[in-house]
């Protein structure tokens, strides 16, 4: 018997599980932003909106406006605001409808 | 189906009831959608589309078939011809040069057929719309399913494709983005 084949069986499997089991390697990735809408003033949003390269993060009044479709990972927001944005962790993120993919976060309501 | 294997699977909860059983067309459609999602996830063959994209989407798209995600135990399979596919997995700002090749491919797909946007281009994010670009694929194509991601993982475009053929829940609508000051 060749040896890889003995050596296959001795270190296990190596193909994921995923959609039975979750995959380990998923907390490595990078995943979009998570807000603390505790944090987030009015002119933190708009610092946020003017860091953000691919048009994902907007204000409109007290809200701000993340499309999460639009959104790269690159991680500018969190280093921009450390206190007030880390990472989501949800890489699970196939919508049926753009729509879905949009998100309200209401600021914290106060002017700069 | 042919009919012999309808015959054979009596009982197919894939078949839709009959139309008189069902009260609105929008019903109908819905149990339609249902049972053809239910055909396509035994076997679904997928042909990508690359209408402008960096290139690493179709590094991410590669890796499916490779040993660790082995798209294949999940029944999709990669399909080199639109005519075999089932699937169009589109990635790409969907540049407007693209325009006649893109509606020639969709067309050359048998019918029912799904289209599946890939990548923030695909959905909006790094292009906005201009002279040379639709800025997002459903400008061009009818999408079924977003995947989002710069570029989308692997494990990420497994979960789009088992959403598109109904086996997995689409969870982003209930996701919100935000994390009181208590986590983390």
């Amino acid at each position: 018997m060749p040896l890889w084949f003995a050596r296959g069986l001795r270190r296990g499997v190596v193909t994921t599980r995923y959609p039975a089991r979750p995959d380990p390697s998923a907390a490595e990735l990078p995943t979009p932003p998570a807000f603390r809408p505790d944090a987030l003033t009015r002119e933190l949003a708009d610092r946020l909106s003017l860091v953000c390269p691919s048009w994902a993060l907007t204000r409109n009044g007290d809200v701000l406006i993340f499309d999460a479709g639009a959104c790269t990972a690159c991680g500018r927001c969190r280093e921009a605001a450390p206190g007030a944005v880390t990472a989501s962790g949800e890489f699970e993120l196939a919508a049926t409808d753009p729509a879905h993919l949009v998100k309200r976060i209401p600021l914290l309501g106060e002017g700069p | 189906m042919s009919p012999a294997s309808a015959a054979g699977d009596s009982g197919n909860p894939a078949l839709p009831a009959s139309p008189a059983a069902l009260a609105s067309p929008a019903e109908a459609a819905d149990a339609l959608r249902r049972s053809v999602a239910r055909q396509f996830g035994r076997s679904l063959h997928i042909r990508t589309l690359d209408t402008g994209s960096c290139a690493a989407c179709e590094q991410e798209i590669r890796l499916l078939t490779a040993p660790h995600y082995d798209l294949h135990r999940l029944g999709f399979f990669f399909t080199p011809a639109p005519r075999h596919a089932d699937l169009l997995m589109v990635t790409g700002p969907m540049i407007r040069a693209f325009d006649i090749a893109a509606r020639k491919t969709y067309e050359a797909m048998p019918g029912p057929k799904l289209v599946v946007a890939t990548g923030a281009c695909a959905l909006g994010g790094v292009y906005q719309p201009d002279a040379f670009t639709h800025g997002t694929v459903g400008e061009t194509l009818p999408v079924d399913v977003w995947i989002p991601g710069c570029p989308p993982s692997p494990l990420a475009l497994l979960h789009g494709l088992l959403v598109a053929v109904d086996r997995l829940a689409a969870k982003v609508r209930d996701l919100t983005f935000t994390r009181s000051g208590g986590d983390r």
